[in-house]
């Protein structure tokens, strides 16, 4: 299905280490990775930590190319950034700065590169039900994270629809053109998925009341 | 089951796929091909006009619900921040304070829009709420680069360059949900 690419696309099957990692431990890992990249204040520890966190990608066994993807997708950010720093505080400063970015970009692209994301759902459904104490409802949310997956491609895919009539009507850069009719067919899809849920017994008070 | 949910008002099934979709509508704005230029590493992408939609189409509580989930689901792993990124590193990195202020914009702006939405001015109530999107959105963002480090100068610096694009994609936001209610009557309207 149109769309769905980019969820998809970012995860690298593998039977490495990190691909074996419980995603608890990795979101924590990773989440660490980027709370010490922003409060190191040493220059050279922080650019030791980035070279680590670049190595991890031979330890997810990710290919190179990966990597360079990642790191040609945030150039620009990252240039403008360095520059922009440089120009205000001086070269360590922009160093620090872009360091602690291409961190952060780097262990995002960890994560996602080693993380099949119906993995990253199981790990969520486990962590929300301890919550049912507390007036939770799993259950419901569970349904609704997956009409948010399901939608996913189909409100990408009219994205680009919209775009491809607003190009044919010379309205390419016209932001209502190209969003209006989107959220138009946005809401009545989401108007008929609860129809259709409700007909089903699904989410309703009755049926879990 | 659980009592305590039931002492609120509960979503319909209709509800939660508001919810679902429009947390959807987020995560697809980044899909859509933005403005890739920023000081600071923050891109410009559809992403405020589509959370700014999600407070003024749904008000505060589903509005902020499905703009939470979008955040939630980014967080623990999912590439639906902006760049594809996905894990909680993105939250500490230079775009956390404004993935954050999405949440609160929405709340904010849904509850303003939800109380316009009955009377007589409803465009100046969603500028009002689409307004206030903006600044809670940016006041999050520029707190957000003090906090990691940048001077006063240089957050605001890097903050302001977004004002322009944004506050168009508020004007818009407005536009597109003036003719969303008129499609839709009911969608904020009938809340029990």
């Amino acid at each position: 299905m149109r769309g769905h690419g980019f969820l998809t696309g970012a995860y690298i099957r593998g039977n490495s280490p990190l691909h074996k990692a419980p995603v608890g431990l990795k979101v924590i890992a990773l989440l660490l990775i980027s709370i010490l990249a922003l409060s190191l204040t040493s220059t050279i520890v922080l650019s030791a930590l980035l070279v680590v966190t670049a190595l991890l990608y031979i330890v997810a066994r990710l290919p190179w190319s990966r990597l360079g993807r990642t790191l040609q997708a945030s150039a620009p950010v990252v240039v403008v950034l360095g520059a922009f720093q440089w120009w205000l505080a001086g070269p360590v400063v922009a160093w620090h700065v872009v360091a602690i970015v291409l961190c952060t970009i780097l262990a995002s692209g960890l994560l996602t590169g080693t993380t099949e994301h119906s993995a990253v759902l199981d790990a969520l459904a486990r962590w929300i039900s301890p919550l049912r104490r507390l007036g939770a409802d799993p259950e419901r949310f569970a349904l609704t994270v997956s009409v948010m997956l399901r939608s996913l491609p189909f409100i990408v895919g009219s994205f680009q629809d919209v775009r491809d009539a607003a190009r044919a009507r010379g309205l390419e850069h016209n932001v209502r053109a190209r969003t209006l009719p989107v959220l138009i067919t946005t809401v009545a899809y989401a108007r008929q998925t609860g129809e259709a849920m409700m007909a089903r017994g699904l989410g309703d008070d009755d049926e879990l009341g | 089951m659980a009592s305590l949910t039931h002492a609120r008002a509960r979503w319909t099934s209709t509800d939660l796929a508001l919810i679902g979709v429009f947390a959807a509508l987020v995560a697809a704005s980044i899909v859509v091909p933005g403005i890739p230029v920023g000081f600071l590493g923050v891109p410009i992408t559809l992403q405020t006009l589509a959370v700014t939609l999600c407070g003024l189409t749904l008000g505060a509580g589903r509005g902020s619900a499905a703009v939470a989930l979008y955040v939630l689901l980014g967080t623990i792993g999912l590439p639906i921040f902006s760049l594809f990124r996905g894990g909680p590193g993105v939250l500490a990195g230079p775009s956390g304070g404004y993935i954050v202020g999405f949440i609160a914009a929405a709340a904010v702006s849904g509850l303003i829009a939800g109380r316009g939405i009955r009377g007589q001015h409803k465009a100046s109530w969603l500028s009002a709420a689409a307004l206030a999107a903006v600044l809670i959105i940016h006041a999050f963002g520029t707190a957000w680069f003090l906090v990691i480090g940048k001077s006063w100068g240089a957050a605001i610096a890097a903050d302001v360059i977004y004002y322009p694009g944004d506050l168009i994609k508020g004007a818009v936001a407005v536009v597109v949900a003036l003719a969303l209610h008129r499609a839709f009557p009911d969608l904020l309207r009938r809340r029990r």
